[in-house]
């Protein structure tokens, strides 16, 4: 763990610099640049007001800004996850050519998400202001779930990391088990009001990222105190499963560059 | 007492346990595959003095690319052990971590911090290394729209001028054009000379070796065959492979 830390340590400006320099370069990209960073949540909101509200004539209340956060936080979860599968393998022309602490490119994916992801957040304050939603103290509940929210991805993250070094079809299974998450999650419905009694909380208790979404909307929407013993036992296995891949890869990174391909 | 820079002790590397599974393959299977051994370095010792060029040669699949490698700290030994008596080390190699959408001067940032300077010295030998690449107000253009001339040009003055301890050469670079090739061999020869700086250099080229190195390495299926003066160790080299 100590090793951890002085990598930060070292490589934190790295860090910094080529999280910018993935967002320039996603910028630079496209022709509505940074626009679909806005764009992208805002339109799949509409998709999902138009479905949940037209087709299946079912609401919630503030409906837009309800699956708004759903989306904003699924999108960072789902990002991270599915790049770091292949986060070694994208990473192929540094990775044979110097020697980088691994994690450190899980750290550059996860603020060049996290960075996206505040964006989305920004959007979600206008989407209050015009849905006159009020703002309350509870926001500051934000804080500690993002926390939460980081570290379990980290964890995740790493562990994803190394296995997709070795394991060719990872990919396939983890694009499976991510869409059943998301249908899990309560995105686009309330867990607590929508889902049958044991099983809601089961959900809510059982999935993180349910859990996570649910005490945002607590935070932004309802302004009312979050679950904080469920989140301290997520937050715990969060660093559990991050210190689990912090280790994993410190004893396997040099071996990444040899995998044959 | 001579002081040394490299010790390589007994270093054994393989790609054994490491080829790629997957879940469908091995479901189908119903087995496990047995893992196919791969044995590149078998057991090689050596020391390098600080200061002293060390030239490495042998045919292609030799281990001499995975011997520069696992020195650079990029593979792990399967056993033996590699002491670098804390120098600091980098093995020679062209955009290591580029951007091709960002600036060249962006590039060089992103690339030496990724080589392991700070943000610091990389400020001090900045402009250093834009006068050496000669690319002028190209430095501020996206990488992608550079020529491959210019592309290595910038690659190579950015690992020239960042220089460590150790340099790790894996064949010798020829870029660009005729006037750059020439100045870039100079650097070269001015970097490896250097008195305080050990180099390992893999080369095909044996002249370049004769005239630079004061020790030869070679490597034959992963042993030393050799290891000497250049004059010997190339002459030796060089009847062998007439005789293949």
């Amino acid at each position: 763990m100590k090793k951890f830390f002085q990598d930060i340590k070292k490589y934190y400006k790295y860090i910094i610099y080529s999280t910018k320099s993935n967002l320039k370069t996603e910028v630079a990209n496209s022709y509505l640049n940074w626009l679909w960073w806005i764009l992208d949540p805002l339109c799949f909101m509409l998709v999902y007001t138009f479905i949940v509200e037209i087709v299946f004539k079912t609401s919630e209340q503030y409906f837009p800004v309800f699956v708004l956060v759903g989306l904003t936080v699924w999108n960072f979860f789902n990002a991270n996850t599915i790049s770091s599968v292949k986060l070694v393998a994208n990473n192929k022309s540094i990775v044979t050519k110097v020697y980088i602490p691994k994690y450190v490119l899980t750290l550059v994916k996860m603020f060049t998400n996290l960075f996206k992801m505040m964006i989305s957040w920004g959007l979600i304050l206008i989407m209050m202001l015009l849905f006159k939603v009020p703002y309350t103290f509870y926001m500051l509940q934000f804080l500690p779930v993002l926390i939460v929210l980081f570290i379990l991805s980290f964890g995740i993250s790493t562990i994803l990391m190394h296995f997709g070094v070795f394991v060719e079809d990872l990919n396939n299974v983890m694009n499976i088990l991510l869409k059943l998450v998301f249908y899990m999650s309560g995105i686009f419905y309330a867990i607590s009001t929508r889902v049958p009694d044991p099983f809601n909380r089961i959900l809510l208790n059982l999935n993180p990222i349910a859990l996570i979404i649910d005490s945002f909307r607590k935070a932004f929407l309802t302004g009312s105190l979050i679950n904080y013993r469920m989140l301290c036992i997520w937050l715990i296995v969060g660093i559990v499963l991050s210190i689990i891949g912090i280790k994993t890869v410190q004893k396997y990174e040099n071996s990444y560059a040899k995998v044959t391909k | 007492m001579k002081e040394y820079a490299i010790t390589v002790k007994d270093l054994h590397i393989s790609y054994r346990t490491l080829k790629g599974f997957s879940i469908k393959k091995s479901l189908l299977k119903l087995k496990m595959s047995k893992a196919e051994i791969f044995e590149a370095v078998k057991g090689v010792s050596f020391q390098v003095e600080k200061g002293k060029i060390l030239g490495i040669i042998g045919k292609n699949g030799s281990g001499k690319s995975t011997l520069l490698r696992s020195i650079a700290g990029i593979f792990s030994a399967d056993s033996g052990t590699i002491d670098l008596h804390g120098n600091s080390v980098s093995l020679l190699s062209i955009g290591v971590g580029f951007q091709n959408k960002l600036s060249g001067y962006e590039n060089i940032f992103l690339s030496g911090m990724l080589l392991g300077f700070s943000e610091q010295q990389i400020k001090e030998k900045i402009n250093d290394i834009i006068d050496f690449s000669e690319l002028g107000n190209f430095i501020y253009k996206p990488v992608s729209t550079y020529s491959s001339g210019m592309y290595s040009k910038l690659a190579f003055s950015i690992t020239a001028i960042l220089e460590t301890d150790i340099m790790l050469i894996d064949e010798v670079f020829s870029v660009g054009d005729v006037k750059f090739k020439q100045k870039s061999y100079n650097k070269m020869k001015e970097l490896i000379s250097d008195e305080n700086r050990t180099v390992l250099i893999v080369s095909h080229s044996l002249g370049t070796l004769k005239e630079l190195c004061n020790e030869v390495l070679w490597l034959h299926d992963g042993k030393i065959k050799q290891i000497g003066d250049p004059e010997e160790v190339i002459t030796a080299y060089e009847e062998f492979m007439k005789k293949d």
